[in-house]
């Protein structure tokens, strides 16, 4: 198990220099730049060629990159905001919690939305509630995710004069209020995902309730509840813990888009508006940080199926 | 008896309680909490940042020499008439180089540590605008300034190197120059910790939750006894536009922008389905044209560009996307800056007609004059982001083109491209998309048609019109200034270097108990929010 962890480890440098090689390239290569974006309409030539040796982009592209690179290797110093002069790494602490609530949130809806519904569509094969879970699946499926949230924000606000609630609160500062906040957000990504799992969880229940030791455990007059959960689920469970790995960065992403929308000032508004900016070095650090913990996620949950099948050892 | 005798008087009361009954409830109140959705600025450095949003953020907190009239002072919104602010007045020397301003005496900074409410002085004023002159993206407006001397504590002379029309109004925009105490900078570095905003402004920054919100309390020592009104203004930070217009609808805020815009559309669903909203069109300064290589063929023949103007059926675009409410005699100078605009009703028809005209028949007879009688194919560059209705701009001059032969490909850019590369003149053939909102006639004349400047969009190098461009900047006397900005409109009029389209109003909505909130057009809100209250 050690050497799996330290092999995965070091497997994480190379993929990790190579993201960050990508989103460096990716961002200088963007069409305009910041320091033009900086100065926009009012751009008089000298001001933006001192605006670009104040930010170092007169420097060639390779030495830039160098020099990003060696102060986060050497120091662990991921930059400051071009726009407004603040250290990346402190920014992203303080803001990483409200991210990683609302992934917990909206793990924790579809989970139990597409676990609890693809059971019944499993257990209920081919009936009416099979067909409603598959319909409502495909329905999470197809709604994009960011086009719900603008509904949910507006439609009420229209109809009912009532919007989610807007004013952050620290989960730290009022438990109870903060919940209340990102309840909706939560709710709104949370379904959008719920499909997939749904899908899975269905397919993979259906596999494993065909296998010789259900049929066993029906033989020997075991309730359904029992077989299902307690012999069934678990071992269903795989390709879900699997899919929800797979999807670690989606709800990162999913956020810059979500924490826009419903107002959260987390790692996703960050990066949202970093871009909207060409903020360069926020961009690339946030990506690289993202991609890190990708990885690490991965791990874990790699690490997870022999805990749920013991038959898997490293 | 005594019944009887009071009866008349108890009438006369009656009339008089009624005649003053809607200029009482017109009384402003002092009190309550402005709450406003908007993006959150990128930082909050006013000479630092060019962004309008940290602009109009920290122009609650700061205070400015002079400025701009605002809510009752203000004519139109589009005076730029020039008020004191720190500067309680000023005089200029005979040959416009030496400006000397005489501070207001006993005005105090924010009782924040480390300046803890010490009193202004001229070495503030000196200190802020030098630091302007070193780091603003804006400073090219200081240009001609030679040197800034505090020539005691209450004055403060700038000299220079040239007489410059526009010096005052640039030193009035609230995007420029707001007075700020060295010692903020001294302990933070910078001016972007909410902790190092202490101004001299109406409003005082109590706290700022990064994207969450910014609050702002009233300064209780501010220099103008009695205001502002409000108790404080809360920015609620909202990156989505469809979200500060439901938080609108919903009565969580009661602006949905920083300057309480929404766009024509947004004006009639709001109307729609919240009739009590106060919704309010402006003529903002704002314009739109079509850029073109003057320099090159075939848009450096005339008769290729007034094709091009005539082409263009401009009414029909304001009756079709602008309900009719815009304006199509749009350039040179902007519609809404009225002051300096040279209407096209008092231009040589002859002329005018490059500015407002339809005629396809005329464009395709001077097509056919400069040799393009088949017609030619015309790149148009645009980034499509830009708010309704430039997408179908974009699209109807494509259409209106093709009818007199001149084939369109749009080329559409990615927003840092256009910014960087096409907006600043670097293209080929020709462009189309808006401009900046400036506040001063020069940026639309000498800014838009001098010679190798990047805002020189259509690369215009005209001898006989550089000439007017210099004058109408070094003339002091407004009336011969105006004058010279006449003849240049007049001048311009058939040039069609720039084609312009019709530009649109702006609406601002806020809820009717929100009173006295005045649109001025400009980067400030501090000024706005001094003489606004809330009826309730």
């Amino acid at each position: 198990m050690k050497r799996y962890i330290l092999r995965r480890v070091a497997l994480a440098i190379p993929t990790l220099f190579l993201v960050s090689v990508i989103v460096f390239a990716l961002m200088r290569f963007m069409p305009g730049d910041v320091a033009t974006r900086m100065v926009e309409g009012h751009a008089y030539a000298p001001t933006l060629q001192a605006l670009r040796h104040d930010l170092g982009l007169d420097r060639p592209v390779h030495v830039q990159y160098i020099e990003w690179i060696k102060g986060i290797a050497l120091h662990g110093d991921f930059g400051r905001s071009y726009w407004t002069r603040q250290p990346i790494l402190e920014e992203f602490v303080r803001r990483f919690p409200v991210t990683l609530e609302l992934a917990a949130l909206t793990i924790l809806v579809s989970v139990v939305l597409g676990v609890a519904i693809g059971i019944v569509s499993a257990v209920r094969q081919d009936t009416a509630s099979d067909y409603v879970g598959r319909v409502l699946a495909i329905l999470a499926l197809s709604v994009p995710y960011f086009g719900l949230a603008v509904l949910v924000v507006v439609l009420p606000s229209i109809y009912f004069k009532w919007t989610p609630v807007w004013t952050y609160v620290a989960f730290s500062a009022d438990p109870l209020a903060n919940l209340k906040i990102m309840l909706v957000p939560a709710l709104v990504f949370g379904v959008t995902r719920a499909g997939p799992i749904m899908r899975i969880m269905r397919s993979a229940l259906l596999d494993v309730l065909r296998q010789d030791y259900i049929r066993t455990a029906w033989s020997k007059g075991l309730g359904e509840r029992t077989i299902v959960l307690r012999h069934a689920l678990k071992n269903a469970m795989i390709p879900v813990i699997s899919l929800i790995g797979l999807q670690a960065p989606l709800y990162i992403g999913g956020s810059v888009i979500i924490e826009s929308i419903f107002r959260l000032p987390g790692v996703g508004l960050f990066f949202f508006e970093a871009l909207t900016r060409l903020d360069y070095p926020v961009v690339q650090s946030v990506n690289l940080i993202i991609a890190a913990m990708v990885v690490g996620l991965n791990l874990l949950i790699d690490l997870s199926y022999a805990f749920l099948d013991p038959r898997i050892r490293y | 008896m005594a019944r009887r005798a009071a009866f008349p008087g108890f009438l006369v009361l009656l009339a008089v309680l009624v005649a003053a009954g809607p200029a009482l409830a017109q009384q402003p109140k002092q009190g309550g909490v402005l709450r406003i959705a908007e993006r959150e600025a990128p930082g909050l450095d006013p000479h630092i940042s060019i962004s309008f949003l940290t602009h109009s953020y920290v122009s609650l907190t700061y205070s400015q020499l002079v400025r701009f009239p605002n809510g009752p002072e203000q004519k139109s919104p589009t005076d730029f008439s020039i008020m004191p602010d720190l500067a309680e007045k000023w005089a200029v020397s005979k040959d416009g180089k030496i400006y000397t301003f005489s501070l207001r005496k006993g005005v105090r900074f924010h009782n924040k540590p480390p300046v803890n409410g010490r009193e202004l002085t001229a070495e503030d004023v000196k200190y802020s605008l030098e630091r302007f002159m070193a780091k603003s993206g804006f400073r090219d407006r200081f240009e001609p300034v030679q040197a800034i001397d505090a020539v005691d504590r209450y004055t403060v002379r700038i000299t220079l190197k040239e007489p410059y029309a526009p010096f005052l109004n640039h030193l009035a925009n609230p995007s420029f120059c707001a007075i700020l105490p060295r010692e903020a900078e001294e302990k933070f570095k910078d001016f972007n910790h909410p902790d190092a905003v202490i101004g001299t402004g109406p409003f005082v920054l109590k706290s700022y939750e990064k994207g969450v919100k910014v609050v702002f309390q009233r300064n209780p020592s501010y220099f103008m006894k009695g205001l502002p009104y409000l108790d404080g203004a809360v920015i609620e930070i909202t990156p989505d536009a469809a979200a500060r217009l439901a938080v609108l609808r919903a009565g969580k805020a009661e602006l949905p922008h920083i300057w309480g815009w929404i766009s024509p559309e947004e004006s009639r669903a709001l109307k729609q389905t919240n009739p009590e909203m106060s919704v309010t069109p402006y003529q903002v300064i704002g314009q739109g044209f079509i850029y073109m290589r003057t320099d090159r063929p075939p848009f450096n023949d005339v008769r290729v560009r007034r094709a091009v103007a005539l082409a263009l059926d401009r009414k029909g675009w304001n009756d079709a996307l602008l309900f009719g409410e815009g304006c199509v005699d749009a350039g040179p100078v902007p519609c809404a800056l009225k002051d300096w605009k040279l209407d096209a009703s008092k231009i040589d028809p002859a002329k005018a007609k490059y500015l407002v005209g339809h005629d396809p028949a005329e464009a395709k007879r001077l097509l056919a004059e400069a040799g393009l009688a088949k017609g030619f194919t015309m790149p148009i560059f645009h980034w499509p982001g830009y708010v309704v209705p430039w997408r179908s701009y974009y699209d109807l001059a494509a259409e209106n083109l093709g009818k007199v032969g001149i084939t369109v490909e749009l080329k559409p850019e990615e927003y840092g491209k256009y910014i960087s590369t096409t907006a600043l003149g670097k293209y080929e053939g020709a462009a189309m998309g808006p401009s900046t909102p400036f506040t001063e006639v020069d940026d639309f004349l000498f800014g838009r048609f001098y010679p190798e400047l990047p805002t020189n969009q259509s690369h215009v190098a005209d001898a006989e019109l550089t000439k007017m461009l210099i004058a109408q900047r070094r003339e002091m006397d407004p009336k011969k200034r105006k004058q010279i900005v006449d003849d240049i409109q007049r001048y311009l009029a058939d040039k069609a270097y720039y084609v312009y389209v019709p530009q649109w109003p702006q609406y601002v909505a806020h809820p009717p108990y929100v009173k006295g909130f005045k649109h001025h057009d400009g980067y400030g809100l501090g000024m706005r929010l001094l003489y606004t209250w809330l009826d309730k």
